[in-house]
């Protein structure tokens, strides 16, 4: 009888044990997740929901510097392109909540502080455990200022919102080439 | 003697690690996935005791 109680102890701790990494498994995969794909000229780049959790940035396609910290929760991506090129844009939204999610989303282009260009606006109400995205274009050409240097290289962000939740992009954009 | 010593040792670093790899997963739960999380670990323990004293421990 006393073995039967202590073993009954044991698979109740094994019990809270299992599930504990059950707990870690669904909540892990419950919530919504954001997910970006980019395009430009014969590259395509998939920024995952975790680059955003990151306290470093995150280069595409690989880093160029000694990466700078950032603020827990506001991890950036950054990317080149060049200067004819026209950079696509889809924001995917994965609800993976027992409820339909809605917000507002808005992606704009930003330099210097301010904003240069509004790119999209939109509501998005998406099903439970579906998904939701939305397109856009930047065409680096119409973004340049008239008046830039052959030699300069030029930044710009893109910040996409989604209710109080904020994306960053930082695309730079290379000088011309001597010829 | 000086084998379970050792033992002791690789047992413990072995918990601290999944510790702080549960404290740093735990970061990115939700509020309700993290009690439920607490509450399961002071059930797991508090079961485990439970076992160890009934071995007369």
């Amino acid at each position: 009888m006393a073995t039967k109680r202590r073993n009954l102890f044991l698979y109740l701790a094994l019990a809270c044990f299992v599930g504990l990494l059950a707990i870690f498994i669904v909540d892990g995969y419950l919530g919504v997740y954001d997910t970006v794909y980019i395009t430009t000229g014969e590259q395509s780049w998939k920024v995952e929901a975790d680059v955003w959790q990151r306290q470093y940035p995150t280069y595409a396609p690989a880093p160029i510097a000694e990466p700078m910290t950032a603020e827990e929760g506001k991890g950036g991506y950054y990317m080149g392109a060049s200067r004819e090129e026209k950079i696509s844009f889809r924001y995917e939204v994965d609800n993976r909540k027992f409820s339909t999610y809605q917000a507002d989303i808005e992606a704009s282009v930003w330099h210097s502080q301010q904003k240069i260009r509004e790119l999209i606006s939109k509501p998005i109400s998406i099903a439970a455990f579906d998904k939701g995205q939305l397109e856009w274009v930047i065409d680096n050409t119409e973004l340049l200022p008239k008046d830039i240097l052959p030699e300069q290289s030029y930044q710009y962000t893109v910040i996409i919102e989604r209710g109080e939740i904020e994306r960053r992009i930082v695309v730079s954009i290379n000088p011309l080439v001597y010829k | 003697m000086q084998q379970y010593v050792l033992y002791g040792f690789g047992i413990l670093l072995c918990v601290a690690g999944i510790g702080y790899l549960a404290a740093e997963y735990v970061k990115y739960m939700s509020e309700i996935g993290q009690l439920v999380a607490l509450l399961l670990t002071i059930g797991m323990l508090g079961f485990l005791g439970k076992y160890f004293q009934e071995l007369g421990w």
